[in-house]
């Protein structure tokens, strides 16, 4: 456990320390600049753009510095050689997995926490409103990007950094898009499409179960306790991805 | 003196693109006619996003309207695009609002009344739509009946919790109008209730003309409301009603 924190603890030092915190800068003045223009052209809708656009900025920013992050983490440790260093030490591959995962999750979390506590306020200052439903938003899209965190890891014990992180990002998509793969199922009669279905869809995480963004805009009242259903599946997931990372990294020979 | 190359190169460079951008024609929404896709599509393809993709095409519409507006006030597209937008969030109230006036700018009255009719029944808490609505058949409507329909569109907004004073005020004015004396005497001292000093003047002004002018009638036609009030207030409009 001792040495899976400090894999963790590393981790979350070396991806701080990559700049990546300048997302929420980045993020923040992007928000502000859209803020002010979408006050000016929305027709007094200021409030729902910027909640509305600001949580797809924060996904977007989110998911896209998760894979990127999470497809170099354990290759640059095998291309860098410092895996050595640290098998050479009584440290199992799993813990090594799983606390790169924890370091990132860590800084993802820190990077969300603030661009979500960045646009509450903003849209709390410049609109005047802001809703908690906001911060739960936000919270479900940390558990969407840890999803894509794993499953990036997992691809990058056997792949490219870069090839990785596209796969990442393809898992990410079609994670929204889960639902349509049974509506395809229904398109014709052959057994064997509607298998295919089956099996894809069981195999792609299902995002849009948990994404509250239209309840966001007073459009749907999120059902919790699904929400907490599904969220328990994303978990259990994750974990899933993080069990076969470390089978395949396991039959890795350094 | 290297750097400096650079910088100049740079700075040619963009200058160049910039001048090219502005060089051409502008891409704009100049064609009233504009392709707006199906709201089944966006829902079947992305639950998540649709409040995202309604926001958007909002923007695009409130942008279509104001560019047709100064040129040829050509709305072809109006229609289409509310519908996207209401369709994809069936709460965006405003959408709504501005819809119905844009869509009377563009001689669609109809349609303006239908995107009320369909906004209320969505959103039941929005006086806005139903205000708008009478105001819309009052103002534009045709035949004997248009202050009664006009008069129940004001009754309905201003049934709801938190409606401004003036909803009510106009929903009794236009049931006096529309003939529906004892709807029109319950409305006027509704806005008495709940009215501020200007409200309740006026009030006083119309339940004067409404109530009968016999003394034990009109005693008996205040004891009869079924209005909740304070015993200072009833007192009070009874003094006024009473007071000759």
């Amino acid at each position: 456990m001792n040495r899976m924190a400090a894999v963790a603890l590393n981790t979350f030092k070396e991806t701080i320390r990559d700049r990546v915190l300048l997302v929420i800068v980045v993020f923040a003045l992007a928000m502000i600049v859209a803020a002010l223009w979408l006050a000016s052209i929305s027709l007094g809708e200021t409030a729902r753009m910027m909640q509305d656009f600001g949580l797809v900025a924060v996904t977007a920013f989110g998911v896209i510095v998760a894979v990127f992050v999470a497809g170099t983490l354990v290759r640059k440790e095998v291309e860098k050689r410092t895996v050595f260093v640290v098998f050479s030490k009584p440290v199992r591959r799993g813990e090594f997995i799983t606390g790169k995962f924890l370091g990132l999750s860590l800084t993802m979390a820190v990077v969300l926490a603030g661009m979500g506590a960045f646009l509450f306020l903003l849209t709390w200052l410049v609109a005047g409103v802001s809703s908690w439903v906001l911060l739960a938003a936000t919270g479900l899209v940390y558990l969407q990007v840890l999803v894509v965190i794993a499953v990036t890891i997992f691809f990058s014990t056997f792949s490219s950094a870069l090839l990785a992180s596209v796969l990442g990002i393809c898992v990410f998509a079609a994670g929204q898009l889960s639902h349509n793969v049974l509506s395809l199922s229904r398109l014709g009669d052959s057994a064997l499409l509607k298998g295919l279905s089956w099996v894809i869809y069981l195999l792609i995480p299902n995002f849009s179960a948990v994404d509250i963004k239209p309840g966001v805009v007073g459009e749907a009242t999120a059902a919790w306790d699904d929400i907490a259903l599904w969220s328990g599946y994303l978990a259990a997931y994750a974990m899933v991805a993080l069990v076969i990372a470390t089978l395949v990294f396991n039959r890795r020979e350094f | 003196m290297r750097r400096v190359f650079v910088i100049v190169a740079l700075l040619a460079g963009l200058a160049g693109v910039a001048a090219f951008q502005l060089t051409q024609r502008h891409v704009t929404n100049a064609d009233a006619r504009v392709f707006v896709p199906s709201s089944r599509f966006y829902l079947d393809f992305s639950p998540s996003f649709r409040t995202t993709i309604a926001d958007a095409y909002w923007l695009s519409t409130v942008q279509y309207y104001g560019e047709h507006l100064k040129s040829d006030a050509r709305f072809d597209s109006l229609g289409a695009m509310l519908d996207l937008v209401t369709e994809l969030s069936p709460r965006f109230v405003r959408a709504y609002q501005f819809g119905a006036y844009a869509l009377l700018d563009a001689g669609e009255g109809q349609k303006a009344y239908g995107l009320l009719q369909r906004g209320w029944r969505r959103n039941p808490d929005a006086w806005q739509l139903a205000a708008a609505a009478g105001m819309l058949v009052y103002m534009y409507g045709e035949g004997e009946t248009k202050v009664q329909i006009a008069a129940d569109w004001y009754r309905q907004a201003a049934a709801v919790a938190g409606s401004p004073d003036y909803v009510s005020r106009l929903a009794a004015t236009l049931l006096q109008k529309g003939g529906e004396r004892d709807k029109a005497i319950t409305m006027w001292a509704q806005v008495y209730a709940e009215g501020d000093e200007y409200a309740r003047q006026k009030a006083v002004a119309a339940l004067d003309e409404l109530l009968p002018a016999r003394c034990d009638e009109r005693i008996a036609a205040l004891a009869a409301l079924d209005v909740p009030m304070t015993p200072d207030r009833r007192a009070e409009l009874s003094a006024a009603l009473l007071r000759d």
